[in-house]
């Protein structure tokens, strides 16, 4: 026989088995063309020249290692499920009397041909989309300056080692199966596994704990900084517990429901409980697999959309006014110098501040319980549930801000609270007793900045309280100490570059002395904000693509396995006399079920996970609940209706086979 | 009384794309009365599971028609044939097509689940079947536990519990050894005898030896018959294998 039988065979294989090697194919050049994509973005030059261009930098390079790795599951993934389908005709192959040493060279071929096919068509869709890819992320960082874009040779390299690397792997695996199968297992390849499976109670049970411990943790934590703590293992919890529950949970309620004999022995539950416990056996990991995968989309996609849409949201938290001096370990002289820098600036300027809040105040961290505050150094580690911010303001100053006339006792105090609870009537903290003569319902000095901890603004009767509060706390705390700080912010009646020459100008020769001074404007750092979360826009869109292609992948080669494998059985339950509705109606439930179940199942952990998302993008001082509700619900639909036409398309595929 | 009724059968496959037809069965007449045991023997390829199959209503023949207890099968509305086959038929398959999601037991209660029978009755009708076919000890095993015989007694558990006016046996044997051919050989013979009526394919001498008439199907039509009467089964087979040599040799047709 010669080299070119085994390669012509081969050629013929791929034919032949075309409806499940094209779309194997399909995916590994879309694999390709998404790494090399990747990639060269991140190689590009022009882009880490860029204001914030280390961080997209940073952020495509871990794109590239995403993509790569679930490449890798992906195609390992579908290769495992044809070479399932492929054992029985290399089991007649051999049977034939073609020897395995025969086999294994056709397979080699195969695997060449696919392997080089595949690459190719990756890299040049990934050439041709590159560019396109280019524009969009340009756009995304709203950066209009025109940049070069080219062919990039190394991530070519790297694409071709990187996949060339899998191919020649799962060629060396399936070599591996078929070089260890005796002709008989080969040939019953497509059919072993048909054993009932077991209840697992056990597993079952931690299933729905892990789940459940997963969901209380998502529901219960209170702060961001706990939160960020926790996303970690409450994700973990969860996705074990999907596993479990997916597995061993769906077969023992479906065992409970066969128990039920009245329930289990009517028409309609009968075949479809069977068949779904058969199904549910064969395909859990798979459905599971596809639960995690949508949770994922979903959750990158509605976090980074929200993070893009909202930038104006986060800038208006961050920097509530156009202009903001904030200076700490500030002095009497030192705030008196300041004023007269910046009343010459703006009076050069010809402009007058409007909406100013300028005042004088000291922040430290303390826990709270009750009406006391704890402070302790421990509390800088301390628990993150009950960590408030005491600000306390001088009533010097708040009279001046909000133009009312004040009068308190030294041991008097007004409160607002910020994103935490004041319960009580007085104040403890650092061995005084304040008592509260008003909850105050609102507070023009109110930063807004409450996502990290809650906040107590505490207006107390004059600076010598103050004085004597940051002199205790400097014992206290000691080099974790805070310091006298003076925040000054106003809005000025002009935008844009104007507003920047007056930041700059105010920059420049700022009186510093002992003191540390920072002056802040939206308008400098808004290309920053858009650098970044237009990267991880563009991110969260590149994965979600990835991790759609991978979901219909999994649906695609699910649905087909199973009309191959239903079909003898409806025959049969057709012949003993079942009617030709009962059988449609019977696998329609099945079908829906197998499909929509990870679909609901995400869905759920999306709802359990959005309180804790918005804590998380609190960090991020997205605060704008509704924002993200709605891009959460918008990427839930969008993504449900892409679900449901794969699920169109596929389930008629699956009928087809069936009845054929 | 005539239970069955077949008259002048033709059925003609037409291959998907046109262009090619095979005839499978080109005229076929004969009937069965109530309480018989009829084979119908012919070789691989003769047309004998396309004529079951077109007895079981699960295909319709090109020309001709098919009377069960006087009602033409063909006049059934589509809507009722499922329920028609599954009241009136009971099935034997040569690969036994029991399901392997379901236990011994659910395989057996399969038609009467889908006849919305009570699961009270389920359980009083296994009873007596169970223990007649001498599996009670495997109804909570699985197909794929159990030996050939024993799936194949599962399967005429499975027809007989419905209480058939006909039971259609295609090739019972073809897939077992010969001790569990010689039992389900028996088995057949009991059922026929307590007054089940029985229809079996078959292109084994030794199967058809066991029916009290066997019919002779050749290039798509009954081409002879035989008469049991009071002759042994081995006397049988000794008339089945002539008859089998003759028409092998091309000799005369006689009725
Ligand atoms: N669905 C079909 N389409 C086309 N030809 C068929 C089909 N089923 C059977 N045949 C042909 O009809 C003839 C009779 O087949 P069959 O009834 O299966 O014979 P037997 O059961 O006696 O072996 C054969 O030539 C077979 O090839
Ligand atoms: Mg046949």
């Amino acid at each position: 026989m010669t080299r070119f039988f085994y390669s012509k065979l081969a050629v013929e294989n791929i034919r032949k088995n075309a409806q499940t090697y094209l779309p194997y194919m399909l995916t590994s050049a879309a694999a390709v063309t998404m790494y090399y994509i990747m990639h060269a973005l991140s190689q590009n030059v022009g882009l880490g020249k860029m204001v914030g261009g280390t961080s997209i930098r940073m952020m495509l390079d871990f794109g590239t290692i995403i993509v790569g790795f679930f490449s890798v599951i992906f195609l390992l993934y579908t290769n495992s499920f044809l070479i399932k389908r492929r054992k029985k005709e290399f089991g007649l192959f051999n049977v034939l009397g073609l020897e395995k040493k025969h086999i294994a060279r056709i397979m080699t071929y195969e695997t060449m041909y696919i392997g080089v096919i595949s690459i190719a068509v990756g890299l040049v869709g990934g050439v041709v989309l590159s560019k396109l890819m280019f524009l969009l992320l340009l756009r995304l960082l709203r950066f209009d300056v025109q940049m070069g874009f080219e062919i990039s040779g190394s991530s070519m390299v790297m694409a071709l080692t990187l996949f060339g690397g899998i191919f020649f792997l799962t060629l060396l695996g399936n070599l591996r199966q078929i070089h260890l199968a005796k002709p008989i297992e080969l040939l019953k390849g497509g059919q072993v596994g048909e054993r009932e499976p077991k209840t697992k109670w056990l597993m079952t049970l931690f299933g729905l704990v892990t789940l459940g411990s997963g969901y209380y943790l998502a529901l219960t934590t209170e702060s961001p900084i706990a939160a960020l703590t926790m996303f970690f293992i409450a994700v973990m919890l969860v996705i074990v517990g999907t596993y479990l529950l997916f597995t061993s949970g769906s077969i023992t309620l479906l065992k409970l429901m066969r128990k039920n004999k009245r329930y289990y022995y009517k028409a309609n539950h009968f075949t479809t409980v069977s068949g779904l416990m058969y199904r549910m056996k064969r395909n859990a990991v798979g459905l599971a697999n596809i639960c995690i995968l949508s949770s994922m989309v979903l959750v990158t996609l509605s976090t980074t959309v929200s993070l893009y849409v909202g930038v104006e949201d986060v800038l208006k938290t961050r920097y509530p006014k156009d202009i903001t001096i904030s200076s700490h370990r500030v002095t009497d002289e030192y705030i008196a110098q300041l004023r007269t820098h910046v009343s010459g600036v703006l009076e050069k300027h010809g402009l007058e501040q409007t909406n100013v809040m300028d005042c004088r105040m000291l922040a430290f961290v303390a826990s709270q319980q009750g009406s006391d505050f704890i402070t302790d150094r421990s509390v800088v580690n301390g628990l993150p549930g009950r960590l408030r911010t005491l600000l306390f303001i001088p009533g010097e100053d708040y009279s001046r801000i909000t133009g009312k006339t004040l009068t308190l006792a030294e041991n008097e105090v007004l409160i607002y609270s910020e994103g935490a609870d004041f319960p009580s009537d007085t104040l403890t903290v650092l061995e005084r007793t304040f008592t509260v003569k008003e909850k105050l319902s609102q507070f023009a000095g109110a930063s807004n900045l409450a996502a990290i901890t809650g906040n107590h603004y505490v207006i107390v009767k004059d600076m010598g309280v103050v004085e004597a509060i940051y002199e205790a706390q400097a014992e206290v705390y000691g080099e974790y100490g805070s310091q006298l700080a003076h925040y000054w912010g106003f809005d000025l009646p002009v935008s844009g570059d104007e507003l920047v020459r007056v930041y700059r100008d105010l920059r420049a020769n700022i009186p510093e002395g002992d003191a540390s001074v920072v002056v802040e404007t939206a308008e400098t750092v808004r290309e920053a904000f858009y650098s970044l979360y237009g990267g991880m826009f563009f991110l969260g869109l590149f994965l979600g693509a990835l991790f759609i292609m991978g979901t219909v992948l999994i649906i695609y080669y699910k649905q087909i396995t199973e009309g191959y494998e239903d079909k003898q059985r409806f025959e049969i339950m057709q012949k003993v006399g079942m009617s030709n509705e009962e059988v449609k109606k019977s696998i329609q439930t099945q079908v829906l079920t197998v499909f929509f179940l990870p679909m609901i199942a995400s869905a759920v952990h999306i709802a359990v996970a959005f309180p804790f998302m918005t804590k998380l993008l609190g960090i991020f001082s997205l605060t704008n609940t509704a924002l993200f509700a709605w891009c959460t619900v918008g990427t839930l639909l969008i993504f449900t209706l892409f679900y449901a036409v794969v699920y169109t398309i596929t389930a008629r595929m699956y009928y087809k086979i069936v009845r054929r | 009384m005539k239970m069955l009724d077949v008259k002048n059968v033709k059925k003609v496959y037409t291959t998907r794309f046109g262009g090619n037809h095979v005839q499978a069965l080109s005229d076929v007449s004969f009937s069965v009365e109530k309480g018989e045991y009829v084979a119908i023997m012919g070789e691989s390829g003769s047309g004998k599971t396309t004529l079951l199959n077109i007895l079981a209503a699960l295909d319709k023949p090109t020309s001709g028609e098919v009377l069960l207890s006087g009602r033409s099968i063909g006049s059934i509305p589509q809507k009722e044939i499922a329920a028609f086959r599954r009241d009136n038929l009971g099935f034997v398959f040569q690969d036994f097509n029991l399901l392997d999601t379901f236990s011994i037991q659910d395989n057996i209660f399969l038609p009467l689940v889908l006849a919305r029978k009570s699961y009270e009755e389920m359980e009083i009708r296994i009873r007596p079947i169970a223990r007649k076919l001498g599996i009670e000890p495997i109804l909570a095993k699985y197909p794929y536990e159990v030996s050939g015989g024993e799936k194949q007694r599962t399967a005429i558990a499975r027809a007989l519990i419905t209480e058939p006016q006909l039971i259609l046996a295609d090739e019972p044997t073809g897939a077992l050894d010969s001790r569990s051919t010689d039992s389900l050989l028996r088995l057949f013979r009991d059922i026929n005898e307590e007054g089940q009526t029985i229809l079996m394919v078959t292109h084994s001498t030794k199967a058809a030896s066991f029916a009290k008439r066997v019919l002779f199907i050749k290039d798509g039509e009954i081409f002879h018959q035989l008469y049991k009467g009071v002759s042994s089964e081995e006397e049988m087979y000794q008339k089945i294998a002539d008859t089998l040599t003759m028409i092998a040799t091309g000799g005369a047709r006689r009725d």
